[in-house]
């Protein structure tokens, strides 16, 4: 199998089937690497707005 | 123990190559939901650590435990809530304030967890926040007629909610205005229209009100009845156009957009739109004036938005400062922004690719025909700069290698020559216009290549200057012939209007090389620049392009490659007294 075959791993947390009072159990664990992986990369980045302007 | 999404390899070789079936749109809400659960996770905790005993901790505290109520009640409506845009914005809006120094707006949790109960029908109590004398139910509505800011107590009974002492209703009414009438007292439903085409729909919420979602550059408009039934019709029928000419998008779209934000335009002729990476499903416009348009804006908006979700679960650029030419904007831009911008022009190609065998008028192929032609060709530029910069991660790399291929696809499709030539001049136009803005080149290179030239000396030998890009090195007045190059595709009508009246606000040489007289239009920038006491940057450009279009000329590698120095040449001439003239130079250049 390429790396081309292979699904892509995310740093998003899949809590899909994970219930709220769960959510707080998991803090100190991948949750919170994934919370300062997302936090550098706004810092990195900010929030960007993708505007465009197609008057004439 | 939990595990990170993935995102399957055909679904990444389907987005990068534009596409993307409804099923990867749905995905890629998932990983939405997650990422909002998780920054609401983050919220909360950080509320708890630094404002522990406040009272706005302890109101989150509470709309937590609503919220887990909720999800064991209806854990769908829990996923409606975390799926809407609105939801992304308020987080985001959280972690700005926090940057600032600044409290987040914790009552608006409150608002979103007493949507989700009145929507799944459960008994709660719950204080909420009153702005500006209104109660926001974020993606359901909001009571009016409050007259301050302040608080208001809900009581739910899973069948009807009370507003204070203000008004109450059926739960079963508080919900979306499809224009149907509302039955409740100081209830608005968010706007939403329902579009179908072909037996297919769209769900869409039109929003005027939540100002999460205010944060597009342009205000959020305040739409009279009138113009939301305008909106309505328009997004109708640009679902139609969608449905019968762009099935390979149509279904993507209504997975995945969910919210419209209506714009207040900044005048008559502009078309703004916009999405952000932090409202996902999201799009914001101004009215565009027809239906193709409506549906341009979309599939544009939309690709966006796919790229915004999948940048969310993979890096495809790296930490990098370097800005570069877009062929669609006046400024130097940001690798990742020229990324966005060209995976939109992917998008836009294929959009007017289709357009142009369907549309019947005369004016309405021509532009079709011109806009593919001019975003095809974008695609190509825009690709080849990306995958020079080195600052693509591996996987950006593959990512745009596969968009590139996929722009060399439509690229195999014919177009007349006019309609090529006409594409042609206007990207040249922008190229030669951004070059004379932003290039910057080494004065002292430059003082010394003006004294060998007064010299007589030739140019083989001396060092030439590097070229660096700067925010606006030189201010170019070419606005005008630049909008008329574009009105004669875009607007055909009303360039032959402005041509019948002979194009007062253009100079002779400008007329000359619009009407294609292009040896005039040369020789007559020649004696504008030759003349004058000022530098014309605006009139070398003209030049420059003029040359371009000459059939064969031996100038032209020069104009092509040396533009900015030609014009840094000649001022600094100027500026000791000697008048040159700008095809000498050139000739000395090439």
């Amino acid at each position: 199998m390429t790396v081309h075959d292979q699904a892509l791993i995310s740093g998003i947390p899949d809590l899909r089937n994970v219930s709220l009072d769960r959510l707080a159990e998991l803090g100190d664990t991948v949750l919170a690497d994934s919370i300062t992986l997302y936090l550098q990369r706004l810092k990195d980045n900010g929030v960007p707005v993708y505007r465009f302007n197609s008057g004439i | 123990m939990i595990t990170t999404h993935q995102l399957p390899a055909e679904a990444f070789a389907a987005l990068a190559s534009g596409d993307g079936n409804p099923a990867v749109v749905r995905h890629l809400g998932e990983v939405q939901r997650s990422k909002h659960l998780m920054l609401l996770h983050a919220i909360a905790a950080e509320a708890e650590t630094v404002h522990p005993g406040s009272r706005e901790t302890a109101a989150v505290r509470e709309s937590l435990d609503l919220l887990r109520a909720v999800q064991v009640a209806d854990p769908d409506t829990l996923a409606w809530l975390f799926g809407l845009p609105h939801i992304g914005a308020w987080t985001h809006d959280c972690l700005e304030r926090r940057t600032q120094g600044l409290r987040p707006d914790f009552g608006y949790l409150a608002a979103a967890a007493a949507a989700a109960a009145v929507r799944a029908r459960i008994r709660f109590e719950l204080d909420v926040p009153v702005r500006d004398g209104r109660v926001l139910f974020p993606g359901l509505g909001y009571f009016h007629g409050f007259d301050r800011d302040s608080s208001v107590r809900l009581r739910g009974d899973g069948v009807r909610l009370t507003v204070g002492a203000i008004t109450e209703g059926q739960c079963t009414d508080l919900m979306p205005e499809d224009d149907s009438g509302g039955s409740v007292p100081h209830w608005q439903g968010t706007h939403v229209v329902r579009a179908t085409a072909a037996g297919r729909t769209w769900t869409v919420l039109l929003e005027t009100t939540d100002q999460c979602l205010n944060r597009f550059a342009l205000p959020m408009a305040a739409l009279t009845a009138e113009e939301i039934t305008s909106w309505r019709s328009r997004l109708q029928s640009a679902w139609e156009v969608l449905v019968r000419h762009h099935g390979w998008v149509a279904d993507s779209i209504a997975a995945g957009v969910s919210v419209i934000v209506p714009l207040a335009a900044g005048s008559d002729t502009d078309l703004d739109s916009a999405t952000t990476p932090a409202a996902f499903g999201a799009i914001a416009a101004s009215l565009p004036s027809d239906p193709v348009l409506m549906a341009e804006i979309l599939v544009h908006e939309f690709q966006h938005i796919k790229l915004s979700g999948l940048q969310d679960m993979v890096s495809l650029t790296t930490p990098c400062d370097t800005r570069v030419y877009a062929p669609w904007r006046p400024d130097p831009r940001p690798v990742g922004g020229l990324l966005q911008g060209v995976y939109a022009y992917l998008g836009i190609a294929r959009f007017w690719d289709a357009q142009r065998h369907v549309e019947t008028g005369p004016d309405d192929i021509f532009r079709a025909q011109v806009t593919f032609e001019r975003s095809r060709s974008m695609i190509e530029s825009a690709t080849a700069t990306l995958l020079r910069t080195d600052c693509l991660t591996s996987t950006g790399t593959r990512f745009v290698s596969t968009l590139r291929d996929k722009g060399k696809r439509l690229g195999a499709a014919t177009v007349p020559a006019n309609v090529r030539a006409i594409a042609r001049e206007a990207t040249l136009d922008h190229w030669l216009t951004w070059q004379l803005r932003h290039a910057a080149i080494d004065a002292t290179t430059v003082a010394q290549l003006a004294a060998a030239y007064q010299d007589g000396e030739p140019l083989s030998g001396l060092a030439l200057p590097e070229v660096r890009i700067e925010e606006e090195r030189r201010k170019v007045a070419a606005a005008t012939r630049s909008r008329v190059l574009n009105m004669r595709f875009l607007e055909p009508q009303r360039y032959r209007e402005l041509r019948e009246a002979g194009m007062p606000e253009l100079s002779e040489a400008e007329r000359f090389l619009i009407s294609g007289q292009t040896s005039m239009a040369v020789q007559s920038y020649r004696d504008e620049i030759s003349v004058s006491r000022e530098p014309l940057p605006e009139a070398w450009t003209g030049l420059a392009l003029s040359i371009h279009l000459l059939a064969e000329t031996p100038l032209l590698s020069a104009f092509a490659t040396r533009l900015p120095l030609m014009v840094d040449l000649h001022a600094c001439l100027l500026a000791q007294g000697v008048m040159s003239d700008p095809l000498e130079l050139a000739a000395w250049l090439a």
